[in-house]
């Protein structure tokens, strides 16, 4: 039997095709146990990550975990909003310690330890209880994964030519970076002796040093008061009066990868950046790489950073099996000090550390060691809401104005007040 | 008389309909509504009326950000439409030498934007990139061209108009091959140069696709995105927040999506006001316009 299929018909069935394309496009959830896992790293961070995902996937049999990059960690943020309200969220996923809260507040986050199993070997200043003020009193919500807190890298060949040791104060560092400088006869600065991204994160640190805090316990965001204007003065003095700092083009991790660039190229002889970039520094630099904790000014401080897993509520629930395993699987020391040894992220299990201490690592890898020494003066983030939007909205794209375009620091920081006070 | 099938255009303009109702004025819809909230997509909306107006009027965003869309925009239509016309005229001759040249011109076209601007961040880098090399070369002091505020916004400029130009470049010289060769023998018997030959022959000729270049180009600026994410994220100092990434900073950064709304309408406003204004201009030049 012949069948003629009219325009009509071809039309219907295109449509048909369509609709039934589109469903499968939007059909959710993998085969049983398996979870897809949301990341946000490029380099080194991203082949370490592929590989205990590997290991993992090869281990067991029951659950399977996909990797998938998101791009970094605010293009991931971005995505993860989006998947969010479309309720397509991924099964388990990381993000900056910063917006924990506010996910929190929003209801999107699941929690991750009813049973104390997944966090309870965590070390405290990196987990959920220490990182945030009163973290210990809500559910747990966030797991540590790679965390951090920032360090100061220094060429160490270049140090040792010059008779120079690594700043212990705000004056140090100010006279280190001068005599690491290097000018041509015309007076254009060939060798800058210090960069840093101009970020929230070394800000906060700078303020937290000259004695401030950035946001109070209670959500207040005063912006350090009157260290907040010191800090940021302090930086404008070394971009624009001692003209021995570089302040890296572009924003947030393009910044970050430029002064890494600009130290490895010998462009500049110290930097201030994540204890992440602890390995990819030491591999690809030609010179021997030293690593120093942050200076003082009237104190030390330094604020904690990295991300914390966490599983969406809008996850598809076969999928959390998978997710709750795997998290469980990475919190454990062997995984905890892969990833910490072979990027140079803090140790997250306190076992772990316990192991790494007792085999000597940190003898071999003195640099290492700096990060893991700098917790004692790490300080706990509000459990604020608006934390993040403080951080993103009000104050990054200010610090930004106030130094490469000089703007008086007073001013900056009453506006960044005003901006972060807005509802 | 009443039409047999009085269904049938509706039916054939359905389709047309459908997408348009769908891709455009359902979104366009949305965006009028969003503009009305307070939301970050994740927690409830809250009505805050024309609020998130008032707030990008007030802070001065608004005013901000149309003045450096305009500022680009400009650069990028007169530069690539004044360069696409130029190499359009060199270029117009027989030959594999200049076959080659105007593919080569037109290869940047077609190119993805991210790998333009990936390029172009190396060729600019401030260090060690290739176009300060070559300015220490010669003995000139060579600027930071993407970190500093002044000049950054205007070497976007650059580089969309390197990439653009190739275009401007063919639907120029489609225009001049529609040319008929007897109009230019004919000025050139009554004495007129090639300077002459152009203003009073070729250019009223390529009129039309003077305007279509034009057109494309302020759409294909007014655009810009990859460019600006990839080379420099809106900065240093907000000097290429240009519209598009002012409203991606708005709904993916600051978790504003009543605000992003907001621009996104006076957006709109500014590009409908402008296509008003070219349309105008296009019907007041058309012949016979004057007399009506």
């Amino acid at each position: 039997m012949s069948v003629r299929l009219g325009r009509r018909d071809a039309l219907i069935t295109l449509a048909s095709s369509f609709a039934a394309l589109a469903g499968a496009g939007c059909a959710r959830g993998g085969k049983d146990g398996e979870a897809s896992l949301w990341f946000a790293y490029g380099g080194t961070n991203r082949e370490v990550l592929l590989s205990l995902v590997n290991r993992f996937n090869a281990e067991q049999s029951t659950y399977r975990i996909k990797a998938i990059y998101q791009g970094d960690y605010f293009e991931a943020l971005a995505k993860l909003r989006t998947a969010i309200a479309a309720r397509a969220a991924p099964a388990l996923t990381h993000v900056v310690g910063e917006v924990v809260p506010y996910l929190a507040q929003a209801g999107t986050l699941l929690p991750i330890d009813e049973t104390n199993h997944v966090t309870g070997d965590v070390v405290p200043a990196l987990g959920q209880t220490g990182c945030f003020v009163r973290g210990s009193e809500r559910p747990i919500v966030c797991a540590p994964f790679n965390r951090s807190t920032p360090i100061a890298y220094y060429n160490r060949a270049l140090f040792d030519e010059l008779g120079l040791r690594p700043p212990t104060t705000w004056s140090e560092l100010e006279s280190v970076a001068r005599a690491a400088t290097l000018r041509s006869s015309d007076g254009t600065v060939t060798r800058h002796g210090f960069a840093c991204p101009i970020d929230w994160w070394f800000w906060v640190a700078l303020v937290g040093q000259a004695g401030g805090t950035v946001v109070e316990d209670d959500g207040t965001p005063s912006l350090g008061g009157e260290a907040g204007v010191r800090a940021l003065e302090f930086w404008q003095r070394l971009v624009h009066e001692e003209r021995t700092m570089k302040p890296p083009p572009g924003r947030d991790y393009n910044a970050w990868q430029a002064t890494n660039n600009d130290f490895l190229a010998g462009r500049v002889a110290m930097i201030w950046t994540s204890t992440a970039f602890l390995k990819y520094l030491e591999t690809n630099a030609k010179f021997p790489v030293g690593a120093a904790p942050l200076p003082a000014d009237v104190r030390r401080s330094v604020p904690t950073g990295g991300t914390m897993f966490v599983i969406p509520a809008a996850s598809s629930e076969p999928e959390r099996p998978a997710a709750r395993a795997f998290l469980q699987w990475m919190m454990q020391p062997r995984q905890a000090n892969e990833w910490a040894t072979r990027t140079g992220y803090l140790p997250v299990s306190q076992k772990g550390l316990a192991e790494l201490e007792a085999s000597g690592y940190y003898r071999e890898h003195p640099n290492d060691r700096v990060a893991l020494d700098q917790l004692k003066d790490a300080f706990a983030w509000p459990w604020a809401p608006s934390l993040f939007r403080i951080q993103r909205e009000a104050v990054q794209p200010r610090l930004e104005e106030a130094v490469l375009a000089r703007r008086d620091a007073r001013a900056t920081l009453d506006e960044a007040r005003r901006a972060a006070g807005e509802p | 008389m009443k039409p047999k099938r009085p269904l049938d255009p509706y039916l054939f303009l359905a389709p047309t309909a459908l997408v348009l109702g769908l891709f455009f004025f359902w979104p366009l819809a949305l965006v009028f509504k969003n503009s009305l909230y307070r939301w970050d997509m994740l927690t409830p909306p809250e009505w805050v009326g024309a609020a998130n107006y008032g707030q990008i009027l007030a802070s001065g965003e608004l005013w901000g950000t149309i003045g450096r869309t305009l500022s680009y925009s400009v650069v990028v239509v007169v530069l690539s439409l004044g360069l696409g016309l130029g190499l359009a005229l060199a270029l117009d001759r027989p030959g594999k030498l200049y076959a080659f040249v105007r593919g080569a011109v037109f290869s940047a076209y077609v190119v993805s934007w991210v790998a333009v601007a990936l390029l172009w961040m190396w060729i600019l880098d401030a260090d060690g990139g290739l176009l300060s090399t070559l300015c220490r070369a010669v003995g000139i002091t060579p600027k930071n061209w993407l970190g500093d505020p002044a000049v950054a916004l205007y070497t976007l400029a650059a580089v969309s108009v390197w990439k653009i130009t190739g275009y401007s470049m063919v639907i120029f010289l489609a225009g001049l091959q529609d040319i008929p060769r007897s109009l230019h023998e004919a000025a050139a018997l009554d004495g007129a140069g090639p300077f002459s030959r152009f203003l009073h022959v070729t250019w009223p000729m390529l009129r039309p696709s003077a305007s279509f270049v034009g057109t494309t180009s302020l759409i294909l600026s007014f655009q810009a995105f990859d460019v600006v994410r990839v080379m420099t994220q809106g900065g240093p100092v907000k000097s290429t927040t240009v519209f598009v990434y002012a409203i991606y900073e708005h709904v993916f950064v600051n978790l504003r999506v009543g605000r992003a709304s907001a621009m996104t309408v006076a957006f709109f406003v500014l590009l409908l006001g402008l296509t008003a204004l070219q349309l105008l201009s296009w019907r007041l030049g058309k012949p016979g316009a004057r007399r009506a």
